[in-house]
């Protein structure tokens, strides 16, 4: 199967950078609001990229949808950061053809990660053709079983959560605590600007479903939560554990 | 031992000794020379110190071929080093020891009690423990408050950051002339309670945890989990080819440490790192630990 017109769903800033990047690589690209009639403009194309809110229901709805209107062999994907393929694949008619992309944009640079993300149901073929067309577009992708936090959200959230307990108990401040991770072992940025910048909010959501899925020893430090509670979410809100101006 | 009446008794240090000539020893006397400090390299054999300072005088020679020192300077350098095996010697006249000396708690205990006996009471006691409690060294001492963790990371010539850490009793001014010490080193300090692997490798060792659990989990391979790290944050290496480098051994011994001291589930080895390390492929050193390598023949 190869893809040739992509149908990308949704508005937003993510929605508007993956038209761009698509466009570039020679892709037909249609472009739709997830309010509007996309079913229909989604009924030729081969591969259908949802860029929906966050909200389990209204993804359900746009799969939905497009599994009644697109061709047999289109494969539907969805840009979720949330561990729904696998139910999102259940709601359609072509459960193998489902599949999550995952789109992370690296904050210090313009590029973007892309996380294949494989549903119970997901085939090889499907996989194949998303790697085929993700390498035209020219974008690094890894791939993954379906699981809480994909592998970015995991790893990121579980050193911001440590992070987090240490400075809670005080041994060390937060600014000596990103530093040391920068200057001593050549982190990019330390736990407490990933937390920023990602947002204080994201990481909590993160944690907690990990916690339920992988164990009590994700559970958010309760620091996370207070700063959740008083709306420090980091950069987006002008304070996380840093102030910004 | 100088003192200056600046803001109450304040130590100025002008001599250091450091205790042992290896890897990192070596590189800590040669970053105090560098800054102008009279430094005493001591270790237990003449071996030792020789391969030491042959080290030192290797990589400044280096320094002059890039043209980033002259020779005369790199002669001045070298000329604050003294090498010695003599302990009572090596300490009798520094205003700080820089133990770093070899990670085992009991010989650490027996070296401090000796040093007790022969340097000046003033003396502060630094230890570069990575892994051994500064607490615990401190308490095998007479004057506790004049004892704090120095941990250096390796090449000490070249990495930036050093992690102090304090114990209970550890006084300001200890920890103020450490801070001090730091900075005229031109290094930038950050400071940690005495606790299992201080900020930089209780944190590590999360992020390499994490990344080898979902490999042990089949959530995905180790070379999709090293390059989403990278490409997403730039994080230089990932967490697979990180071990690699360093050692499964080594990676799968201070893992468990940290494992039986914080006694939380986050730090227990990962099974992918015991079975390599059963296997005999440690990494690089090996030829194959999580990725195979090609031999240099």
């Amino acid at each position: 199967m190869k893809i040739r017109a992509i149908n990308i769903i949704g508005e937003g800033e993510l929605a508007t950078k993956l038209k761009e990047l698509v466009s570039k690589a020679d892709f037909k690209v249609i472009a739709s609001e997830f309010t509007g009639d996309y079913a229909r403009q989604a009924a030729d194309v081969d591969l259908v990229l949802e860029v929906a809110p966050e909200d389990i229901a209204v993804k359900k709805k746009v799969f939905k949808s497009c599994d009644a209107k697109c061709g047999k062999e289109t494969i539907l994907a969805t840009t979720t950061a949330n561990p729904w393929v696998t139910q999102l694949a259940k709601a359609t008619k072509r459960q193998e053809k489902v599949i999550g992309l995952n789109f992370t944009k690296n904050p210090f640079e313009e590029k973007y990660l892309v996380q294949i993300v494989r549903g119970l149901q997901t085939s090889d073929e499907t996989i194949q053709a998303v790697k085929e067309f993700l390498g035209k577009v020219g974008v690094t992708a890894v791939k993954l079983e379906e699981n809480p936090g994909f592998i970015l959200d995991r790893v990121i959230a579980s050193i911001v959560n440590e992070a987090a307990v240490m400075y809670s108990s005080k041994l060390a401040t937060k600014e000596d605590i990103d530093s040391m991770m920068k200057v001593c072992v050549n982190w990019p940025m330390g736990p407490f600007e990933f937390a920023d910048t990602i947002g204080v909010d994201k990481v909590v959501e993160i944690l907690e479903s990990m916690s339920q899925q992988l164990g009590p020893r994700y559970q958010p430090c309760f620091l996370l939560r207070k700063m959740v509670d008083a709306g420090w979410l980091g950069k987006k809100t002008g304070r996380g554990f840093y102030v910004y101006s | 031992m100088k003192f200056e009446n600046i803001g109450g008794m304040k130590m100025e240090v002008k001599k250091i000794a450091v205790l042992g000539a290896g890897i990192m020893g070596h590189g800590i006397a040669q970053v105090c020379a560098q800054a102008g400090y009279q430094v005493n390299l001591r270790d237990t054999k003449d071996e030792f110190v020789e391969a030491g300072i042959s080290k030192i005088r290797k990589f400044l020679g280096g320094s002059v071929e890039r043209q980033k020192m002259t020779q005369a300077e790199a002669d001045v350098i070298l000329g604050r080093i003294k090498g010695m095996t003599d302990l009572k010697e090596a300490v009798k006249d520094v205003d700080i020891v820089i133990e770093a000396i070899v990670e085992d708690i009991n010989i650490k205990k027996e070296v401090y009690k000796e040093l007790d006996q022969i340097c000046h009471p003033d003396t502060i006691f630094a230890s570069n423990t990575s892994a051994q409690s500064i607490t615990e060294m401190a308490m095998a001492t007479k004057q506790p408050d004049k004892f704090i963790g120095m941990h250096w990371f390796n090449p000490p010539q070249l990495m930036r950051g050093i992690e102090v850490i304090t114990h209970d009793k550890t006084s300001k001014e200890t920890l103020d002339i450490m801070v001090g010490l730091c900075k005229k080193l031109g290094k930038e300090p950050g400071i940690c309670k005495d606790s299992p692997g201080f900020i930089v490798n209780r944190l590590i060792q999360i992020w390499y945890n994490e990344g080898l659990n979902m490999f042990d989990e089949g959530i995905a391979e180790p070379q999709d989990i090293d390059t989403a790290l990278k490409v997403a944050y730039n994080f230089r290496m990932g967490p697979f080819e990180l071990r690699d480098m360093v050692g499964l051994d080594v990676a799968l011994a201070s893992t468990g440490t940290q494992y039986r001291e914080l006694m939380r589930e986050q730090f227990r080895p990962p099974r992918c790192l015991i079975m390599k390390v059963k296997a005999g492929d440690l990494g690089r050193k090996t030829g194959r630990g999580f990725y195979a390598y090609k031999s240099e023949g």
